[in-house]
């Protein structure tokens, strides 16, 4: 009864709903993007009033918000910020920068493409995206989520050579850990 | 049967405690929304968060003292309920309550923040030290005021059990929180520390320490924190309501009575800043100190 | 200030011999120095002429010349005057005295300019790993490093944007803007 198909479906449902209802962001405040969640957050745009709400620590947290560029150090960071999540997890790359590189298209030092790296589940564009964008993307996360289809996490463990082929390539020196100190 | 109308009364009580204290996490969150002018979450977000908290993965694992961290939360909040009766006339809500209770709630009540404090220092994590350090030391500065307002109590009435003092009040007519206006005093002082609503949220400052000692606790053990606190403030504000308020005589009068109280360290806190650990520690051996101090002479010449 | 340009010129001059001078509107003053006597210089100004806060270290790559320009940037809060002290070191072997112990925070511009320019400093201790984790290109900030094509080497581009039209033109024709020819060459 417990295992069966249907009433798995349901409990999926309920789930998914509960999920869409309550993400906690973990902002990662890498670019200049990071000026653009407080306004979102407070009075102007209250982004509670849809469940969206600041966690403190990865561990806490649904959903890493990647606003802006990332130099391969922070990106290093990021990976382990990103690591130590917990399931189920979403990212959201904010921003022209985490798309295709922005205005930093050629430095020698900052990423271009962000999904190389860390499976993106929403990208929200503009440089800056505005507070009504972020909501949006917000917005379309939900959906998503509500959808079962963002499933990115997953995506991340069945293709984890290939990113961390990837992240290699940028960081030499990147260890794998399986965060359990 | 008597023990069999105990047990369904216990389990009763604790899922009264759980809904209650988690809507009123709901309801505080969407009035300090509203006083910030916005619209804020709907009452019943704390249900949804839990929920899903409840479904997340957990993959932590620092050691057994941190799964036990979280488990002493619970079984404290749990414990402390059984002792403190929730309504005046019986019924399904009495539960245990011993000579002497009083006494050993005001042990049990540390039990918890104690517990939690081993399993966060295991967690490694330097935000849950500090935290924890930050935790004890605040304690150390409210639980004086309020023994002492408890004391008092205790002198005052010649009594050290709850259905004692609430015996005493349905007896006069009139609430303690008139017949001893220090100790009521001194209690609500203390009361705002115990409640971690700014000014005296230096524990799981956010920002500032990344949410103290529960940084490493994600998912399920953040569930069991976060209804084991919701329970846990029920029970804080049913002793209160218990003690000073002449207890309630249903459900409909319990409720009024103990979101009427929870609204002083709520309103306070919206409007207050952070304090730092030795202001906050000022302030509770302060005012609130003097008040107890003075509630223990009246009772001991009255 | 006319005059207290002068006198520290004479000053300067006085007690090196190599230097020229070159001076500005308002309140600065440049010297031009041989790169031997860069410690020595810096510390009579310190010590002797009350030019106490390094203000800034910067190096600038003359490609064309085969030369690297490092500018010492000190600051007289009694005089109120800038003092720019100039030198130009080989680009092939660039080889600079180390003046931290004259100025604690000089070490931070020093290690800078070693990871960006290449420069050997004497004697200066800090990790070799500054602002750069595992870089093994050639010194990024070096004007013949060539930024994009590494970028597009290292970190791929968006599939789909090879059609992207260069809108330069268009823009300046606009705006009506003059945009000089220098300029033209280097910004997009
Ligand atoms: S997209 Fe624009 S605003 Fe955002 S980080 Fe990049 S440069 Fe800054």
């Amino acid at each position: 009864m417990i295992n069966d198909k249907n009433s798995q479906k349901i409990v999926d449902i309920i789930q998914n709903w509960a999920r869409k209802h309550s993400i906690w962001v973990l902002a990662y405040g890498t670019g200049c993007g990071a000026i653009e969640i407080p306004p979102t957050m407070t009075s102007r745009y209250d982004a509670e009033r849809l469940g969206v709400r600041g966690a403190a620590t990865p561990r806490q947290a649904d959903v890493l918000l990647v606003t802006g560029y990332l130099t391969t150090k922070t990106l290093k960071r990021v990976i382990r910020v990103y690591e130590q999540m917990q399931d189920p997890k979403f990212v959201i790359g904010f921003g022209s920068c985490t798309i295709n590189g922005g205005m930093y298209y050629d430095s020698y030092n900052t990423i271009k493409l962000l999904d190389k790296y860390l499976p993106v589940d929403v990208y929200i564009n503009g440089c800056m995206p505005r507070p009504e964008a972020v909501l949006a993307g917000f917005g379309k996360l939900q959906e998503i989520i509500a959808e079962g289809r963002a499933n990115g996490a997953q995506k991340y463990k069945d293709n984890l050579e290939w990113y961390k082929a990837n992240q290699k390539k940028i960081i030499p020196s990147l260890l794998t850990t399986d965060y359990n100190w | 049967m008597d023990l069999l109308t105990n047990i369904l009364g216990a389990i009763a009580t604790i899922i009264l405690a759980f809904v209650v204290g988690m809507s009123y996490g709901g309801i505080v969150r969407k009035i300090t929304a509203r006083v910030h002018n916005r619209l804020g979450p709907p009452w019943y977000q704390n249900f949804i968060d839990a929920y899903k908290l409840f479904g997340k993965t957990t993959a932590i694992h620092h050691g057994w003292m941190q799964i036990m961290g979280p488990a002493f939360l619970m079984v404290s909040s749990v414990v402390t309920l059984m002792f403190v009766p929730v309504l005046n006339n019986g019924g399904w809500f009495t539960n245990l309550n011993f000579k002497g209770d009083l006494i050993f709630l005001l042990y049990l009540m540390v039990f918890g923040p104690l517990g939690m404090a081993l399993g966060a220092g295991q967690t490694g994590n330097p935000n849950s030290a500090i935290g924890v350090t930050r935790g004890l030391s605040q304690m150390v500065g409210f639980e004086i005021p309020w023994v002492m307002a408890l004391v008092a109590l205790m002198i005052q009435f010649n009594t050290t059990t709850i259905t004692g003092l609430m015996d005493v009040q349905q007896m006069s007519g009139t609430w303690l929180m008139f017949s001893s206006p220090f100790a009521f005093i001194a209690a609500v002082l203390a009361m705002l520390g115990m409640f971690r609503y700014s000014p005296f949220d230096i524990v799981g400052a956010p920002t500032e320490l990344a949410s103290g000692p529960v940084s490493e606790n994600g998912g399920k053990f953040l569930f069991t924190m976060m209804s084991s606190g919701s329970i846990f403030s029920f029970v804080k504000l049913t002793l209160y309501v218990d003690l000073f308020m002449g207890g309630a005589d249903n459900l409909i009068i319990l409720l009024i009575k103990t979101f009427s109280i929870y609204m002083i360290p709520v309103l306070y806190g919206i409007v207050s800043p952070r304090y730092r650990t030795e202001q906050a520690i000022r302030f509770f051996w302060g005012w609130p100190l003097f008040f107890g101090i003075l509630a223990i002479l009246y009772a001991a010449i009255f | 200030m006319k005059d207290i340009k002068a006198k520290l010129t004479e000053k300067i001059k006085a007690s090196f011999d190599t230097v020229s001078e070159k001076d500005y509107n308002g309140n600065r003053l440049d010297f031009h120095v041989d790169v031997k006597i860069i410690p020595q210089i810096l510390t009579f100004l310190k010590v002797n002429l009350g030019y106490i806060h390094l203000s800034h270290i910067s190096c600038v790559d003359w490609l064309e010349e085969g030369e690297f320009e490092i500018i010492y940037i000190l600051w007289s809060p009694v005089e109120k005057l800038k003092v720019f002290v100039r030198t130009r070191i080989n680009r092939e072997k660039p080889v600079l005295p180390n003046i931290d112990m004259i100025w604690r925070q000089a070490n931070t511009y020093e290690r800078e300019m070693r990871e960006m320019f290449g420069i050997e400093i004497e004697g200066l201790e800090g990790a070799e790993e500054f602002l750069l984790e595992d870089w093994q290109e050639m010194p990024p900030m070096r004007r013949d490093f060539q930024t994009e094509e590494y970028a597009e080497k290292t970190f791929w581009s968006r599939e789909g944007r090879e059609d992207a039209i260069d809108v330069r033109e268009e823009i300046i024709k606009r705006s009506r803007e003059e945009i000089p020819d220098f300029a033209k060459k280097y910004s997009r």
